[in-house]
């Protein structure tokens, strides 16, 4: 029998990602519950973001907390774009991940050459400066007031099928960027950028490559956001909590891991929306004690908890997993060697 | 020109709290290798500290700088024991330390709003909207003992490192902890004690910031990202460094709003972080180690 897939896919993953997508593509024909079809629509989209930030986050260890700007840039482009201009609404997300994947590269070419936390701190800077300039850039945004597009009803219950498409997209980007060779490239400069440049990884091409691709993936999560909603202003879009959701949802399922960023996402949506309704004064802290509790005990997140209960083995994810725990310090007494400086390069 | 000079005794007394605030990163950085994400927590813990003692017990800001700080110190004592210490040090522990301190400032900042709204609150004292005058130009007294105030902490601090063994211990351990161990330097107890210190900076800079400007529960996050510009552009642990890069970051703040339109002067603090992080990661002066 002639091989349809390349070696790195595993059958068995394909076929669990047809069946899911089958039952959820045709879940509203048999139910249709308005409130469960909007929650699966969230879901799904948080699910794309959750994987994009992973790309980065998880599978380069650069954790960004400032993924709105990419997320906000394109909501606004895309719904400029259909208001202003006329343009249809999928050539419109196509335009607001291309400008929001090449904002990405602006800021994170020059900034992906820090590592670890000078990069994060960085994407904080980033992620509140574009929000200003936004938030003042009336023509593109409408300034503080933010813009709306036409409601249309019929296309809100459609989107949900959209949704499932792009999801599955990011998921089948996800396996790629991971199981393919390049993944392999990705966790060598992930463990140490030096030593991956010694054997020919060329870590500045393929940074910016993940980079573009996950911004990319975030203009256009803004750009359906956008159209779902009909209603986006900056201050939202471009919040520094929405960065940080990314991050949590990451954190949650577990970072590096192909699946687990979506299965927090659920988990985050799921939690947010039941914490908004009944305590929606203790949600913040919740989510810090949970990044806490996730971040001692466990930091694959959810996939660690299940890769635990079920005795399998773990990945190696490169520096914040596995190997990681492996040369954890002890408790006491001596640590581990003197940690060298990654950002001054 | 006399605008000019205005905006230059501006930039300088605010860059004394910059600097205070700045050096409590700094140190944790130089000595752990750890970034203290929840310095704008503590930041804000510290402004609601001295705030929640004069509003209720009339006690004036500048006196409780004392109290809030030794009990941020503990605070931040037990941070480190409890939270901190299990994490693995070096690359390997860079991200999850930012992530599990993160979380901390997010617990602290629900505990802000629960306990005193998110309404923006401001320290009012009789003497915070006097002024007094100084050749002409007209200074605010606030201003003026925030700015003393930052120049005896800093004073006490290098005092600390450079004359004291504990100063010299901490220096030590920053430059190699294993060697520590083995002269007999308690390593944990100064990572401890070091933790504390950058916590009690963080909340005294809180404090002497909340003199001068209304805060929320929000407050931090840009004290953050400024101290973070600070602590790179003048390398690790150096006084001096430290001063002159927070006179760098003030300058060019209080400037800003000669050539920019004035909504986009809080930006410029971000941009100016970018920008240091890429052109120069290493500091003005290079990366130095305590001392």
């Amino acid at each position: 029998m002639k091989r349809v897939l390349p070696v790195w896919v595993r059958p068995r993953a394909v076929l669990v990602a047809g069946i899911g997508a089958a039952v959820l593509a045709l879940l509203p024909f048999f139910h249709s519950n308005r409130y469960w079809h909007n929650q699966i629509t969230e879901t799904m989209l948080a699910v794309v973001a959750a994987l994009a930030w992973n790309w980065l986050g998880g599978y380069l260890g650069q954790v960004s907390f400032g993924h709105a700007a990419m997320f906000g840039l394109g909501g606004f482009v895309a719904a400029r774009f259909q208001a202003s201009l006329g343009l249809p609404m999928i050539p419109a997300w196509i335009v607001a991940g291309i400008v929001a994947g090449l904002y990405a590269l602006v800021w994170g070419h020059p900034t992906l050459r820090l590592r670890g936390p000078y990069f994060s701190i960085a994407t904080i800077g980033v992620g509140e400066a574009t929000r200003l300039i936004c938030t003042y850039w009336v023509w593109l945004t409408g300034g503080s007031s933010g813009m709306s597009l036409p409601v249309q009803i019929q296309l809100k219950y459609q989107l949900y099928w959209y949704a499932l498409a792009l999801a599955l997209l990011a998921l089948a980007a996800s396996y790629a960027l991971r199981r393919s060779p390049l993944g392999l490239s990705l966790l060598a400069i992930k463990s140490d950028v030096d030593a991956a440049g010694d054997v020919g990884v060329s870590s500045v091409r393929l940074q910016d490559l993940v980079l573009f691709i996950s911004g990319m993936t975030m203009g256009i999560c803004g750009g359906f956001y956008a159209s779902y909603y009909s209603f986006i202003e900056p201050g939202d879009m471009f919040g520094f909590s929405r960065s940080i959701s990314f991050v949590l949802m990451g954190v949650i399922g577990g970072i590096g891991t192909i699946a687990g960023p979506a299965v927090g996402a659920l988990i985050y949506v799921l939690l947010r929306n039941a914490l908004l309704a009944s305590y929606p004064q203790l949600y913040l802290g919740l989510y810090g004690l949970l990044l806490i509790l996730v971040i001692l005990f466990e930091p694959l997140g959810l996939t660690g908890l299940f890769l635990r209960v079920f005795h399998r083995k773990r990945p190696d994810l490169g520096v914040t997993g596995v190997a990681a725990e492996d040369s954890a310090a002890p408790a006491t007494g001596v640590t581990p060697a003197p940690a060298e400086q990654r950002g001054a390069k | 020109m006399g605008q000019v000079i205005d905006l230059a005794v501006s930039a300088i007394l605010l860059a004394g709290l910059y600097a205070t605030m700045a050096y409590g990163l700094g140190l944790i950085y130089g000595v752990l290798r750890i970034v203290n994400l929840n310095h704008g927590g503590m930041i804000m813990v510290g402004a609601y500290a001295g705030w929640w003692l004069h509003f209720k017990y009339g006690i004036d800001p500048y006196l409780s700088l004392i109290p809030v700080s030794a009990a941020a110190f503990v605070l931040g004592v037990l941070v480190y024991r409890v939270l901190v210490r299990r994490l693995p040090r070096g690359a390997a522990g860079g991200v999850q330390s930012l992530l599990l301190l993160f979380g901390v400032w997010l617990v602290l900042r629900n505990a802000a709003y629960l306990l005193f709204t998110g309404n923006d609150q401001t320290i009012r004292t009789a003497y915070s909207t006097r002024a007094i005058s100084l050749a002409g130009a007209f200074l605010s007294v606030n201003r003026v003992a925030v700015f003393g105030l930052a120049l005896v902490v800093l004073f006490a601090l290098h005092m600390l490192l450079t004359r004291t063994y504990l100063g010299k211990a901490i220096r030590a351990v920053a430059q190699n902890p294993d060697s520590c161990t083995l002269v007999g330097v308690p390593v944990e107890r100064i990572y401890a004690l070091t933790f504390g210190l950058g916590t009690a900076l963080a909340a005294l800079a809180g404090l002497l910031a909340a003199t001068l400007f209304p805060f929320s529960p929000e407050f931090g996050a840009t004290e953050l990202l400024k101290s973070f510009v600070v602590v790179v552009l003048g390398g690790l642990g150096s006084v001096a460094g430290t001063a002159i890069a927070a006179l760098i970051l003030a300058t060019v703040e209080v400037f800003a709003i000669l050539a920019l339109p004035s909504y986009l002067t809080a930006s410029v603090g971000f941009v100016l972080l970018v920008l240091v992080l890429v052109i120069r990661p290493g500091g003005l002066f290079g990366q130095r180690v305590l001392g």
